[in-house]
């Protein structure tokens, strides 16, 4: 009953999302609630959250797709661009969302992000002064959390 | 597909939900008599809470400040926090020795719904503070605790 009115489109994207998933992510809506996904995503290579597992839930709310979708990360991350109860700072999830954008691209630039941090435009305070400061040591402590809190999911 | 059904069927789900709710908890609510924010920024679950409420004017309450305890659990909203008193009080609904805000005697937490939310039960309180059965009733003295 709680899903008789999916509209049309919610229901195509997420269909493509089970049957052609984007490297390294993966997105599947919870069984009674179909506007709600429990997301996974690998921490891209080359970064420092490779080798991690990453677990995110989305939820698209009532005006999707004319707003954009609610994303956090439940995998503690050490991260300039979010903060500690894993909320996402990335402007296509703000000001920048278009309905032309869709769940899959939300989830391919959030996984983008982890590749390219942005301390310019941060959410935690403190952890884009210490990768500014000493990224190299920033990116330590980011690898350490990888290993600490998103090996084993 | 009927428009006017779908806004009933969306249901939002309860990490999301007590966002919505802390965030406008930051912002601050009306006239400030009632207020809220999370006890732990790195609890990922968002559990424990403190709401304060400033007593209404023209009652026994009037210029205290009292400190309440809410803990939503896993199945918030569908069920409601607990709420407990941290600050003593002398009212109907709060159990004298906990503090605690009893149900059965708190019709908003008795006839709880999903759409209710913590502002909601602190708004409720104050007014129940304002009642005639708890505007003059003899207080503990101010600033003791539970």
């Amino acid at each position: 009953m709680a899903n008789s009115n999916l509209p049309r489109r919610i229901i195509k994207e997420t269909q493509r999302l089970l049957s052609e998933p984007a490297p390294g992510i993966s997105a599947s809506p919870s069984e009674d609630n179909m506007r709600y996904f429990n997301v996974m995503i690998l921490g891209p290579t080359q970064s420092p959250y490779e080798g991690g597992v990453f677990k995110l839930e989305l939820f698209l709310p009532e005006e999707y797709p004319m707003a954009a979708p609610k994303v956090r990360f439940l995998t503690k991350i050490y991260h300039p661009n979010i903060d500690k109860l894993g909320r996402i700072c990335l402007d296509i999830l703000k000001d920048k969302w278009s309905p032309a954008l869709q769940i899959r691209t939300v989830l391919l630039s959030i996984q983008a992000l982890l590749s390219a941090p942005n301390p310019d435009d941060p959410l935690s305070e403190n952890i884009a002064k210490h990768w500014k400061s000493n990224e190299a040591e920033a990116v330590e402590t980011a690898k350490e959390w990888t290993r600490l809190y998103a090996s084993d999911a | 597909m009927t428009l006017g059904s779908a806004g009933s069927s969306v249901v939002v789900p309860r990490n999301f939900r007590l966002l919505e709710e802390l965030e406008k908890g930051e912002k601050g609510i009306g006239d400030g008599t009632v207020s809220y924010g999370m006890d732990d920024g790195d609890d990922i679950y968002m559990r424990s809470w403190t709401g304060t409420i400033i007593g209404p004017y023209n009652t026994v309450h009037e210029g205290r400040i009292y400190q309440l305890k809410l803990f939503c659990d896993k199945d918030y909203p569908e069920k409601p926090p607990t709420v407990r008193f941290h600050s003593r009080i002398n009212m109907t609904c709060v159990n004298h020795e906990t503090g605690v805000v009893e149900s059965k005697k708190f019709s908003l937490l008795a006839n709880w719904q999903r759409r209710f939310t913590m502002e909601d039960i602190l708004t409720q309180l104050k007014k129940e503070m304002a009642a005639s059965h708890n505007r003059k009733l003899i207080q503990p003295p101010e600033g003791t605790c539970y």
